[in-house]
């Protein structure tokens, strides 16, 4: 019979299989194991082998990586293809033909620079294009001074600071800067625009909070992007929106763990060339008040305001009467205004000792070279004994600004009224007018320029901000309005001041009134 | 720079919840350094610990006096596990700064291998658990209070440690604590 066959044939061979089992080392304890764990309760008893099923599935799963890789498997062959194929991208973008003709028509210094410069072409210009205030560039004393450092220190320190960088000479200065600002210590750097960029990300981390004004400059921007910090921008010089944004900053943080939390500011606004109102944060609504109140701390970028506002130079805490200690950071450039290099951070002694160690322009890279800091030394002291200079500027500047701001139908300077550096710009309403783009508005500005150098004065323009790499709208947010820049020297008598100012302005009207 | 919108905020009625993707400045600060605080799983001895300081923890159960050896293998298994949950689930980040905060996200089990699924570390980090489970509920003789404790305990580390194929391109999935 089938059915009997079968029914042999099985139980032979289960027993087979279970004489074969028993032969296995260890199955005697399985099975002991099995039956003691049954222990009449199959509900537990079924838990444990699915638990025990899950595992082998577990152990038996192969392994796969969770990132993203969604390559197409290629042959060789088809690699090699791609390979011939591939052209590369230039590495820079093909000029435009604006580009291509701005830097043709680059003027070239020939000799120093000085608030009469001569060019390649063999014109002598006024040069209203450098930052050279207080004319420190004509200083014979300096350039003597600089020449004995050089001969005792050599050009650099080929280190950096805390390794072997650090000469006496630095330690002067930044015991100088601190005794000048009033602060209680102060930290050197050798490259102005890497300060500012260095000291932000030593102190805000990924998860702290950064509020930034929205025309801070590049080099701040390059901070904060690589402190990797939750950034929040807030309308420019606006104290009002500020405190909008930190009490709602101060809400969303309330219950999560304790950040650390920053204002980033500017004194002068490299961008826009008005002054922050420090007293504003500080007084009646101001923004040390504000700071203070909802426990942030403050950098502030004087790059553009050091050695330029307040009775002797100090900055904007000088001018606004603040006391400088108020500002957690205060930030400065040796190389605008003070014509040495480098810039300096000065605060708190915590604040600028963690620095040392945590900077990285600061312990990356060689220190300022021995010169620049003895001239910086020497130029503060030059602010200190004779404030007179800064008079002089401000006269100069307030005569170049007669000329061109109320008297011009076509810019106005945006800048404030002590900012040497003028940033002239189209009214609105001539903007509006003409309907310029981006690009035309660089164009019309470029040939206000050729004409003012053609007309014996030399001034130059803003260039716009260089944008981060597949940036979408959001991330480009604001963007500054394009000037034209004209930077007021001591060099020059007011009577040139004055000329120049006319000439300028009437290379604007020319520019703008022409048929095109 | 701003993460403000990317919406990494857990929401009350699912259950699952899905890491969102890293941004670009995330991965690339995580990949700058080696993971010095995941990478130890791979190194020499890193298994053997386990073991030794499952003995350990039962030895001292064991010298407690009036402890039964019920309890005690109750008190190893529940100790482990607790242990495991808090090193490899509940505690997030490196606590070293190496990577700039990159890892902040991620707990300890995410990090380990990149957040690779059954590689070999997590199979064995896996198995432990499950045979110090069986292992006990032996010993307390299949008493179902014993049983009841011992196998919430291991629910706790088992089910965190389990991978989600659903979600591409994130690191592993973490069901709600």
């Amino acid at each position: 019979m089938d059915i009997h066959d079968a029914h042999v044939y099985l139980l032979r061979f289960l027993n087979e299989l279970s004489t074969q089992f028993q032969r296995v080392p260890g199955s005697a304890i399985f099975l002991r194991y099995v039956k003691a764990s049954y222990q009449n309760d199959p509900v537990r008893s079924a838990v444990e082998l699915f638990l025990l099923l899950f595992f082998v599935r577990y152990l038996l799963a192969p392994k796969y990586s969770t990132q993203k890789q969604n390559y197409v498997q290629l042959s060789d062959e088809e690699i090699d293809e791609l390979v011939d194929d591939w052209t590369p991208e230039p590495l820079v973008a093909p000029q435009t033909a604006f580009e291509e003709a701005e830097n043709e028509k680059h003027p070239v210094i020939v000799g120093p620079t000085g608030p009469k410069s001569k060019l390649a072409n063999g014109r002598t210009v006024m040069n209203l294009a450098s930052y050279n205030f207080y004319n420190f560039l004509a200083n014979e004393m300096l350039k003597e001074k600089a020449i004995q450092t050089l001969r005792t220190y050599g050009v650099g320190p080929c280190g950096p600071p805390g390794f072997y960088g650090t000469q006496d000479v630095h330690v002067k200065t930044e015991a100088d800067i601190a005794a000048f600002l009033g602060a209680p210590a102060c930290i050197i750097y050798a490259q102005a625009f890497s300060t500012i960029s260095s000291v932000i990300p030593a102190f805000s981390k990924r998860g702290d909070i950064i509020i930034a004004d929205k025309a801070v400059n590049y080099a701040i921007r390059k901070g904060i992007q690589i402190s990797r910090s939750a950034v929040r921008w807030y309308e420019h010089n606006d104290i009002e929106d500020l405190e909008r944004v930190l009490i709602k900053t101060t809400k969303e943080q309330a219950r999560k763990p304790l950040t650390r939390r920053f204002i980033v500011t500017e004194g002068i606004f490299e961008n826009v060339g008005d002054i922050v109102d420090l007293p504003k944060i500080v007084r009646d609504k101001f923004t040390i008040e504000l700071k203070l109140r909802y426990k942030f701390r403050l950098i502030l970028d004087e790059t553009w305001s050091f050695g330029v506002l307040g009775r002797s130079g100090r900055g904007v805490t000088e001018q606004q009467n603040v006391d400088a200690a108020e500002v957690d950071f205060l930030v400065g450039s040796l190389a605008g205004p003070l014509c040495a290099g480098g810039g300096f951070c000065a605060g708190s002694d915590e604040i600028v000792e963690h620095q040392r160690i945590s900077a990285s322009a600061y312990t990356y890279s060689a220190a300022l070279p021995a010169m620049l800091a003895t001239t910086a030394s020497e130029t503060l002291g030059m602010l200190q004994s004779n404030p007179d200079i800064l008079t002089q500027l401000r006269e100069n500047t307030k005569a170049m600004r007669a000329q061109l701001d109320p008297r011009s139908d076509w810019v106005v300077c945006a800048s404030a009224v002590e900012n040497p550096i003028m940033l002239l710009v189209l009214k609105p309403e001539v903007v509006a007018s003409r309907g310029l783009s981006a690009e035309e508005h660089d164009r019309l500005l470029q040939d206000v320029v050729d004409e003012t150098l053609a007309n014996g004065v030399l001034i130059t323009r803003t260039k716009r901000m260089p944008q981060p790499l597949h940036a979408g709208p959001k991330e480009i947010g604001w963007q500054l309005q394009p000037a034209l820049k004209v930077c007021i020297t001591t060099g020059l008598s007011r009577k040139e001041i004055e000329k120049a100012g006319i000439t300028i302005r009437h290379a604007i009207t020319r520019i703008m009134t022409r048929k095109r | 720079m701003s993460q403000d919108k990317t919406g990494r905020r857990r929401r009350s009625s699912s259950l699952i919840y899905t890491e969102p993707p890293e941004t670009i400045e995330q991965l690339s600060d995580q990949s700058a350094l080696p993971n010095l605080n995941a990478e130890w799983v791979n190194a020499k001895g890193a298994w053997t610990i386990h073991i030794v300081l499952i003995i350990c923890l039962k030895i001292f159960y064991d010298i407690i006096p009036g402890v039964s050896q019920e309890t005690s293998w109750t008190l190893t298994n529940i100790s482990y596990m607790f242990g495991s949950y808090l090193m490899f689930h509940w505690v997030q980040g490196v606590p070293f700064d190496f990577n700039a905060g990159a890892y902040d996200n991620l707990n300890m089990w995410e990090q380990i291998d990149n957040g690779d699924q059954y590689t070999p570390a997590k199979k064995f980090l896996l198995s432990v658990p499950i045979i110090l489970f069986l292992l006990s509920t032996h010993y307390t003789h299949y008493d179902l209070t014993y049983f009841t404790i011992n196998f919430l305990a291991v629910l706790g580390v088992v089910i965190p440690k389990l991978p989600s194929r659903g979600c591409a391109g994130d690191m592993g999935v973490c069901v709600a604590k």
